[in-house]
């Protein structure tokens, strides 16, 4: 079995809030996971945006809170990485169908290399980040 | 008036460093230099200048203003284009626009950058959100879950791709503007053993970044005939697609915008993929070669695995591939990039290619790429069908 790094100890880049994702990050200090959903296209979309990718009005939009739960779409090992992640190699960096129909960005934690299929469940894990925020990681729904 | 009703007069190319000893300004002089001499155009012929992008002069909020400062320019059209390693073809296209639309006469399309020496790029886009807590290392890491993707669709043939980067590799050695340290010979198994870096992305499926310029001289079709400059490139077919599946959620990643723009470029041209003389690509990695053959056509979505171990991609076989060395075998001149394998279909269809000079100089097809958006394949797909003054 090859483990592959959680990246729990490592000092992550803090991300931005810009002023339309803020509904968002907001709801990370409770680690609740909500995503916009566009009322009239009746899908959501990630990543935040300021107006719909559906319809390009921005009063057709709403924040909704979701499970979290999904699906590997697609991923990469990643064997060569810049600080903070250099010597924390391998990790995997993937996409995640989540189960309303959008795909999100992260890191998987508690896999090994063998464990790495696509459709594998996935839920989600919450890294707490040094300002009360927490980052949507993705660990085995087993 | 149309797209083909201009030509391409001249071309440059600076030899590819992996760290240029000169400035930015001094490359892009050396291809006004050289384009005049090869022309007789001079510079105060010149009114139309554009820029591709460039992680080192675009950080300068006056770019292309600048380098009509410094190059000594008086223009009456002048402009950067901004969409990144499709940037040399769309500013060919945008050359053609503005003639036809009587903005200028003469348009120089320069495409410099010095990302290596003094990179002053700094995007602002959803990557500080979204990608960059993750540890996602931009194209490596976007390349690798395409092809991890379409390893689980169709299948990936890691001989396929080999096969794909020895001809290319091949070519780099017949260049001499090729980056030195790329000018040796790698077989099917090297690509093969070569080191992870995001799985299944290997080094040799990746660029080299290096410093560089190119460039074109591109007028009206009638006024290079009354100069007598007979010998010239016209672009008789382009295809330009951006954020292809903006409206999804989900955009399956093996399926890119070259397909609408190819369709396009073919029907302006009234060329098909059989038609083509010589083929290059852009290749920021060996498997967007394999997808773009997919998307352009030249074989179905899927089976591009099969149609490159039929194809012999040398510049003496079926489809020259990157005659070049393209942009892996030959050196990535940051996001000026895009200018090599232009500049290399250039030069091929004026005869100019020397000891890797095709058989079929009738057609050419180059094609650029562009931007990765989150989570999918490319932000931009350009192709561009060029064919000699005929």
């Amino acid at each position: 079995m090859t483990r592959l790094n959680d990246l729990l100890d490592i000092e992550r880049p803090l991300p931005p809030a810009r002023s339309f994702s803020a509904p968002f990050w907001d709801a990370t200090r409770e680690k609740r996971l909500v995503i916009q959903y566009d009322r009239i296209a009746d899908a959501f979309q990630f990543y935040p945006r300021p107006t719909s990718i559906f319809t390009g009005r921005r009063d057709t939009l709403e924040w909704r809170e979701v499970s979290g739960r999904g699906k590997l779409f697609s991923y990469t090992i990643v064997r060569r990485a810049r600080p903070p992640f250099r010597d924390h190699e391998p990790y995997v960096v993937a996409m995640v169908t989540l189960d309303e129909g959008v795909n999100v960005m992260s890191n998987l934690i508690g896999c090994a290399e063998e464990d790495l299929a696509a459709d594998l469940p996935l839920k989600p894990y919450w890294h707490p980040l040094p300002d009360g925020r927490h980052l949507l990681l993705f660990e085995p729904d087993r | 008036m149309a797209l083909s009703d201009n030509a391409i007069i001249g071309y440059a190319e600076t030899k590819i460093v992996p760290r240029s000893e000169v400035d930015i300004w001094e490359l892009a002089a050396e291809i006004l230099d050289d384009i005049i001499g090869q022309t007789g155009i001079a510079n105060d012929e010149i009114d139309g200048l554009i820029l591709s992008s460039s992680s080192t002069g675009a950080g300068n909020n006056f770019w292309s203003q600048t380098m009509a400062d410094q190059l000594g320019l008086e223009l009456n059209f002048c402009q950067t284009v901004d969409i990144g390693g499709s940037s040399p073809l769309g500013a060919v296209a945008r050359a053609c626009a503005a003639i036809d639309a009587g903005l200028a006469a003469t348009v120089l399309c320069l495409f410099a950058d010095t990302a290596v020496a003094e990179n002053n790029g700094r995007p602002r886009s959803y990557g500080a959100e979204w990608t960059t807590p993750f540890g996602y290392l931009g194209a490596p890491a976007a390349f690798g879950m395409l092809s991890r993707y379409y390893d689980d669709r169709f299948g990936l043939d890691p001989h396929a791709l080999g096969k794909l980067a020895v001809a290319q590799r091949e070519h780099a050695l017949r260049n001499d503007n090729a980056c030195e340290k790329l000018r040796t010979p790698i077989t099917v198994d090297d690509y093969v053993n070569s080191r992870m870096i995001n799985d299944p992305i290997r080094l040799l499926d990746c660029v080299m970044p290096c410093d560089g310029a190119s460039g074109v001289l591109v007028t009206g079709r009638k006024a290079a005939e009354k100069r007598g400059l007979t010998r010239c490139v016209v672009p008789v077919g382009y295809g330009e697609r951006t954020n292809v599946g903006a409206r999804s959620s989900i955009v399956d990643p093996t399926l890119t915008g070259h397909r609408v723009a190819g369709e396009r470029a073919f029907a302006q041209a009234g060329l098909t993929p059989a038609d083509i003389g010589s083929f290059h690509p852009y290749d920021d990695f060996i498997i967007a070669i394999m997808m773009q053959l997919e998307m352009l056509d030249f074989c179905p979505h899927g089976q591009g695995a099969a149609f490159i171990h039929e194809t012999d991609f040398q510049f003496s076989g079926d489809l020259p591939l990157n005659t070049g060395g393209g942009q892996i075998s030959a050196g990535q001149c940051g996001l000026a990039g895009g200018g090599t394998n232009l500049v290399e279909a250039v030069r091929q269809l004026f005869g100019d290619g020397g000891p890797r000079q095709v058989r079929n100089s009738a057609s050419a097809l180059v094609t650029g790429i562009g931007g990765i958006p989150y989570g999918r394949n490319w932000n931009t797909s350009t192709v561009l069908i060029l064919t000699p003054n005929a």
